[in-house]
C-alpha cells in the first residue's frame, strides 16, 4: 500500500548531531532553507520554539508578498528523528507533516526527509519508498 | 491548487481499488458494470469507490438512457503532480544548501 508523500534522501559529510541541530537553529535555517542564496526571496524573520508542541514561523517575502511557513514540532528525538507539521500561511495550516530521519553512516550521516500531505498518512509515508510520486507519475504518463 | 481539492485527490488515490479503476479508465470510457466486473466485491462496494473518485473530480459520469458511462479527468492528477514537484524542489534545494553550509561552517 503506497501513501501520498515526498521522499528525499541525502548523505551528508557531518555528524548526525550537527545535521539534526541545523534543523532547529534559526541561524542554520537561514543558511539552508530560506534566503536570496536559495531563491528569489528576502528573509523577514526566522523564529522557532524548539520543543514538542512548540511553533515555528519562517517568514519571507517573494515578489512583494509575505509568506509565513509555519508548523508545530511533534517529535524532537536528537539526533535521529524530527517530526513537524508544515504549512504555508493559513492555507495549509497543520495539515502536512515533515519527518526527518538521520542515521549515522561512517564519518557522516544519511538524512531521509518525507513530506506527507496529511498527518494521517505520515506513518505510512515513512514506510514507503517511492510510492506517491510514482503513482501520480505513472497515471500522468498513462494519460498522456 | 486548493488544499481541500489536493486532499481529495490524494485520498482518492490512496486506495488500490480506486487506482485500479483509474488505470482501467486510462484506456477510455467504460460502463460502471464493466468497471466493477474484475473486482471481487459487490457492485455497491465498487460504486462507493467510484463516488469517491467523482468527489475528487478524477472521474466523470455520463448517463445515456439507463447506462452510466465513466471517464477520467486528468486535471487533478496534473495539479497533484505539480504540488509534489514544488515540494520536492524546495526540499532538494534545501538539502543542497545544507550540504554547502555544513562544509563552510565547521563550528
Amino acid at each position: 500500500m503506497s501513501a501520498p508523500s515526498i521522499r528525499v534522501e541525502r548523505r551528508l559529510a557531518a555528524s548526525a548531531e550537527r545535521v539534526f541541530d541545523a534543523w532547529l537553529e534559526p541561524v542554520w535555517i537561514g543558511r539552508f532553507m530560506f534566503g536570496p542564496h536559495l531563491r528569489d526571496e528576502q528573509v523577514v524573520s526566522l523564529e522557532n520554539e524548539p520543543r514538542v508542541g512548540g511553533v515555528f514561523h519562517y517568514r519571507v517575502t517573494r515578489g512583494g508578498t509575505e509568506i509565513d511557513h509555519t508548523g508545530t514540532y511533534r517529535v524532537i528525538d536528537r539526533p535521529r528523528r524530527l517530526v513537524f507539521t508544515w504549512g504555508v500561511d493559513q492555507e495549509q495550516g497543520d495539515r502536512s507533516v515533515v519527518t526527518i530521519a538521520i542515521a549515522p553512516d561512517g564519518d557522516g550521516c544519511v538524512l531521509t526527509l518525507t513530506h506527507a500531505m496529511h498527518p494521517d498518512w505520515a506513518e505510512y509515508a515513512e514506510r514507503t519508498q517511492a510510492g506517491w510520486t510514482k503513482i501520480v507519475g505513472d497515471l500522468a504518463v498513462a494519460l498522456a | 491548487m486548493q488544499t481541500a481539492a489536493l486532499d481529495a485527490t490524494m485520498l482518492a488515490l490512496s486506495d488500490p481499488t480506486r487506482r485500479a479503476i483509474l488505470n482501467r479508465l486510462t484506456s477510455g470510457e467504460a460502463r460502471v458494470t464493466e468497471i466493477a466486473a474484475p473486482f471481487a466485491m459487490s457492485l455497491n462496494a465498487v460504486s462507493k469507490h467510484i463516488q469517491m473518485l467523482e468527489r475528487a473530480e478524477l472521474v466523470r459520469r455520463r448517463k445515456s438512457g439507463r447506462e452510466h458511462f465513466l471517464s477520467l479527468n486528468p486535471k487533478p492528477l496534473d495539479e497533484a503532480a505539480e504540488w509534489i514537484e514544488q515540494q520536492r524542489t524546495f526540499w532538494n534545494s534545501s538539502l543542497d544548501a545544507l550540504e554547502r553550509a555544513l562544509a563552510e561552517h565547521k563550528d
